[in-house]
């Protein structure tokens, strides 16, 4: 039996119980409040009602779809295991670790919801086929590598966020993209109510670590400002090189390549915006298609008939009770 | 069809190029450089959906007379309504709707007419029908061969003042097609035939294409005796699971799915349990998705929760074997002391308030339950008997009556379940008009007509109930987008006064016609002589007091558009007229939430606020389209507030206004900002039960993005 007073040589200070009512930063508990009334789970959209609209895809339409979501799900997966957790032991505040493992736990949904698309609208033999297909793209695999490495990177926490930031801002773009496509001509448009429930938080994770880029740039040198940034663009550059070609791969067939390409340009200046860094791409190689553009809102204003889904709209409430003088007849 | 004035300028030209419809609609939704709302890239859309897409797809005929022979050779139009007129009054009729010239206005009008409601070829990939085909094939069917009335429905429908709800517009005049009837409502009693029958009721009736709802507050709580063995009942939530999966089950050849609504009473044992349901982190086996959910509230929860006392929930079990009847026959306010010292009634006791709470909660989650307010409503009504429940968009307010039924599912008393034909008036189009009487009384009629040719045999407790009663549920819509228009602000002292004059007066005019009716069949509906309209106690309010405009404003208003206002004097001659003669519909108004029929009506929905200046519209059939307010300019755009802008409070005023001048409900919704509480929501609901309002329909939250994380230059976005 081990000598309870004697410290192994790993073994962590304790951490301090979090208290939610000293803040050291605001914006950590406004976000925490966000993410948390925003918490949603795949069951609720009645993914169901696509069945028919699948049926009228096309096989390589069908094949697009599942393997655009097979490559998103890869994306969320990493987040989910390695990217937030990574960012964890950086967390400049106990609130911050408290948000990221929020962050965390709905990557997996995410992760999840895609299998319940495919449960719900493919069989077994395509999804399988869809699975290997993704873990032997070559670009789907060098992107999550380039990202991956810079996880596992020791001692540089900004790099971890710029990574971070552009895997939630700007790779997971071209797979949102098809979905929004679809719903824009009413096609799966309940599996596109899902894939806006997650646009809506992934939109917020980004801000949400960019922000936090932000904050910890305040605290190293010029020398080191500038250091980083270049590395940031050099990495966008390298993940751009990766997307075009994976966008290429995948939507040459659609014929929807170059309008894909103006959407990676908008996320890509989205992303470095997020980490307070100048635009890349000019105006004009942004004009993405008003349909996807205008879809992408994450407010919840969307008008819907009860006779085609839930939409994306509720959001859990705060519970206050009623007093006295609200009963005042 | 297409509209030759409008031409992109200058540089809006070179911006629009290459993009498709789409994408032309999809800008409306994003602001110019100079944060202007672009309609007209909005008009462009719909000029290029009919330039690349409805004319390229439309089937093209030399003249009428090869159109209709080819329609009915073909089996498409139904020869038996096109062989009650004429060639030459056919011929007639066509031309004048053609030569009305009319035009779509915006993108989704027309997109949704042409997706949901014209004749298509049957591989549905050509079109038979222009928009005036539809309307003249309507008020063909509905005329039954009067050709005066068949002309005049033709003018309301075309102007755009009388609007038919989806089945009657979608439907008439076709060979194979569904029901005209939009809305029914079923009993549920204790006991295994009822559910089962009501189970193939609801599969029968979505298959047809109605919303259906369905009444579970007579059925025994969880854990109930069943045959005085304890503890064998499940309860209601195994019920609401078979609805559900069977309304997904009839989905009407594939093109949507059944919908329906179920209506428990907040004093059934099982109503927390009935709310869960809707939870978020609900385990799949009690999860309910796509079922609409209502509760049925009385006074008395209200008062109990006043004081901050429990509530006691009774077992409808017990209360029908101590009363003799069904619990929904039981007014709880009434008799709630007397159930609660009743030892022979089994009962629960939950905290009020924190049954509201919880309520909210749940339409935080889910926008559900709707809501009905249960001794208001039956306050208000006019007809003898109860009324124990509401429908799928809680507009529809009617007495039924238990069926009880024999071993094999025959009936062994049939009683009377519900249908309500549905049909609305654009307010704006009205007021130009010029003449509400004239308009308000084709309406009665060409709804009378629906409910007079509707039979559904495979219900036959919902034929019976429309053959004795002729109820019809006339709405209005576009209240906002008139109120816009002549620039005065929902919500207003003057909007509210002009929403209390101009539904008085729709009242006369509907009860002036429904009485025309009944003197022309000799008869009036079942029941009439029981009725408030019979003794003359229903008209009470209209001889005692003017209901007729008093500020500058809306007297200006009614006079600018010649609208004749009735006075005392009317209504007292009405109330002779109605007492010696009788009325022919049981139920004449209801005011519908108007999803599809606004847009193509180019309307504000039902007497809503706007729910954005650009909405957002997302349907399985149509993808998500965007559709810009009613007479909305860059330069009106103070009066369009939405109606999380406007608030509850406004609304529940307007409405307020209203319900007093309906005999059935409306569907009220309320708005609140994702930062409202369940407190907030709570406030809205006692301020709405106080001001008199029947029923609430959906809550809704609107959560503005997270500052950082919004499109940029997007319009719904901006708060």
């Amino acid at each position: 039996m081990k000598d309870l007073h004697t410290p192994g040589p790993v073994s962590r200070p304790v951490p301090r119980a979090v208290n939610w009512n000293r803040l050291q930063d605001d914006k950590d508990l406004e976000v925490w409040n966000r993410l948390t009334s925003n918490f949603w789970l795949p069951e609720k959209v009645p993914l169901s009602n696509d069945i028919q609209s699948w049926s009228q895809l096309t096989e390589d339409e069908q094949t697009l779809t599942i393997r655009v979501f097979t490559g998103l799900t890869l994306l969320d997966t990493i987040q989910n295991t390695v990217g937030a957790p990574a960012l964890m032991a950086d967390a400049a505040t106990p609130h911050e670790e408290a948000v990221l493992s929020n962050i965390a736990f709905m990557e997996a949904v995410h992760a999840r919801s895609y299998s319940s698309v495919f449960s719900t609208l493919c069989n077994t033999a395509e999804v399988d086929e869809a699975f290997r297909w993704s873990q032997e793209n070559p670009h789907l695999q060098a992107k999550s590598r380039l990202i991956l490495d810079e996880y596992d990177a020791t001692g540089s926490p900004l790099k971890r966020k710029v990574a971070s930031v552009f895997l939630e801002s700007f790779l997971f773009y071209s797979g949102f993209y098809l979905p929004m496509h679809w719903s824009s001509r009413a096609r799966l448009t309940n599996t596109a109510d899902l894939i806006r429930l997650i646009i809506r938080d992934e939109a917020i994770h980004g801000y949400y670590i960019g922000y936090k880029f932000q904050r910890a740039l305040e605290h190293v040198t010029e020398a080191e400002r500038a250091e980083i940034k270049d590395f940031a663009f050099s990495l966008m550059f390298d993940l751009y090189d990766i997307e075009g070609r994976y966008t290429e791969q995948l939507y040459d067939g659609l014929g929807l390549t170059e309008d894909v390409k103006h959407f990676l340009h908008y996320n890509a200046n989205k992303a470095l915006q997020n980490l307070g860094y100048e635009a890349l791409f000019p105006d004009e190689a942004t004009r993405v298609n008003p349909a996807i553009l205008a879809a992408l809102s994450p407010g919840s204003d969307e008008n819907h008939d009860f006779f085609s889904g839930s939409g994306s709209s509720y959001v859990i409430g705060k519970a206050v009770a009623t007093e006295d003088e609200d009963w005042a007849f | 069809m297409l509209d030759s004035d409008v031409k992109p300028s200058g540089a809006a030209a070179s911006e629009f190029a290459g993009l498709d419809h789409h994408a032309l609609n999809a800008m409306l939704n994003l602001y110019d450089a100079e944060g202007n709302i672009r309609f007209d890239a909005d008009r462009m859309a719909a000029r290029q959906y009919f330039l690349r897409h409805v004319n390229q797809n439309t089937v093209f005929f030399h003249s009428l007379d090869e159109k209709l022979g080819y329609l009915v050779e073909e089996g498409y139009y139904d020869a038996a309504v096109l062989d009650q007129y004429s060639r030459n009054f056919q011929r007639a009729i066509w031309d004048a709707a053609f030569a009305a010239k009319f035009r779509f206005p915006t993108f989704l009008g027309a997109f949704k007419y042409y997706t949901s409601y014209t004749l298509k070829t049957r591989d549905g990939q050509r079109y038979l029908e222009r928009y005036e085909d539809r309307v003249v094939m309507v008020a063909l069917t509905l005329a039954r061969g009067d050709e005066a009335l068949a002309m005049r429905l033709m003018e309301e429908m075309l102007a755009g003042r009388f609007q038919p709800a989806t089945p009657t517009f979608l439907n008439a005049g076709k060979k194979a097609r569904g029901e005209f009837v939009s809305c029914f409502l079923l009993r549920l009693e204790d006991n295994m035939e009822s559910i089962g029958r009501g189970i193939n009721s609801a599969l029968q009736l979505s298959k047809r294409g109605g919303g259906v709802a369905l009444m579970l507050t007579n059925i025994r709580e969880y854990g109930a005796p069943i045959k005085g063995i304890e503890n064998q009942s499940s309860g209601v939530i195994p019920v609401m699971k078979l609805l559900e999966d069977s309304f997904s089950y009839a989905n009407q050849l594939g093109a949507r799915q059944g919908a329906g609504a179920v209506y428990l009473h907040a004093h059934h044992p099982d109503i927390l349990r009935f709310l869960d349901t809707k939870r978020e982190n609900a385990d799949e086996k009690i999860r309910i998705k796509t079922l609409s959910l209502g509760v049925v509230i009385p006074d008395i929860t209200f008062e109990l929760a006043k004081k901050n006392e429990e509530m006691y929930l009774f077992s409808p079990h017990d209360v029908e074997r101590v009363y003799g009847c069904a619990f929904s026959e039981i007014s709880v306010t009434e008799k709630y002391h007397e159930m609660v010292d009743d030892a022979r009634i089994r009962k629960r006791k939950i905290n009020a308030r924190a049954f509201f709470q919880t309520l909210a909660e749940i339409q935080f989650e889910s926008g559900y339950p709707y809501i009905m307010f249960e001794d208001t409503v039956n306050r208000a009504n006019p007809i003898a008997g109860r009324i124990t429940m509401s429908n799928l968009c809680s507009e529809i307010l009617q007495v039924a009556e238990p069926s009880e039924f024999d071993e094999d599912l025959g009936y062994a008393r049939m009683g009377t379940d519900i249908s309500c034909n549905l049909g609305s008036l654009n307010i704006a189009k009205v007021m130009d008009g010029g003449d509400l009487g004239a308009s308000v009384g084709a309406a009665i009629r060409a709804l009378s007509a629906v409910s007079e040719m509707s039979a559904i045999n495979a219900v036959p407790s919902i034929r019976k109930g429309n053959e004795e009663s002729h109820a019809i549920g006339l709405g209005q819509m576009n209240l906002h987008g008139f109120l816009a228009r002549e620039r005065i602000h929902y919500g207003s002292p003057e909007g509210i006064e002009f929403t209390s004059v101009y539904f008085a007066a729709v009242a006369y005019h509907a009860l002036a016609e429904s009485n025309r009716l009944a003197v022309e069949h000799g008869r009036s509906f079942k029941g009439f002589e029981a009725s408030a309209y019979a003794d003359g106690s229903f008209f009470e309010t209209y001889v005692t007091r003017d209901w007729l405009p008093e500020s500058d404003t809306v007297v200006a208003l009614f006079d600018r558009f010649g609208i004749a206002l009735p006075s005392r004097d009317d209504w007292a001659e009405l109330r002779e007229r109605v007492m010696a003669t009788g009325l022919w519909n049981r139920n004449l108004q209801a005011v519908p939430p108007t999803g599809s029929i606004s847009y193509i009506n180019n309307a504000t929905a039902s007497i809503h606020p706007i729910t954005a200046k650009i909405e957002i519209r997302k349907e399985g059939k149509i993808g998500r389209v965007y559709y810009p307010a009613p007479y909305m300019t860059n330069d009106n755009l103070e009066f369009y507030r939405d109606a999380y802008q406007i608030g509850p409070e406004a609304i529940i005023d307007t409405y307020a206004a209203a319900t007093e001048h309906v005999d059935q409900g409306l569907s009220l919704t309320l708005f609140f900002p994702a930062e409202a509480t369940t407190r907030d929501i709570n406030r809205a609901q006692i301020y709405a039960w106080r001001r008199g309002i029947k029923t609430i329909y959906y809550i809704r939250l609107r959560q503005a993005a997270l500052e950082g994380t919004e499109v940029q230059g997007c319009v719904s976005c901006s708060l």
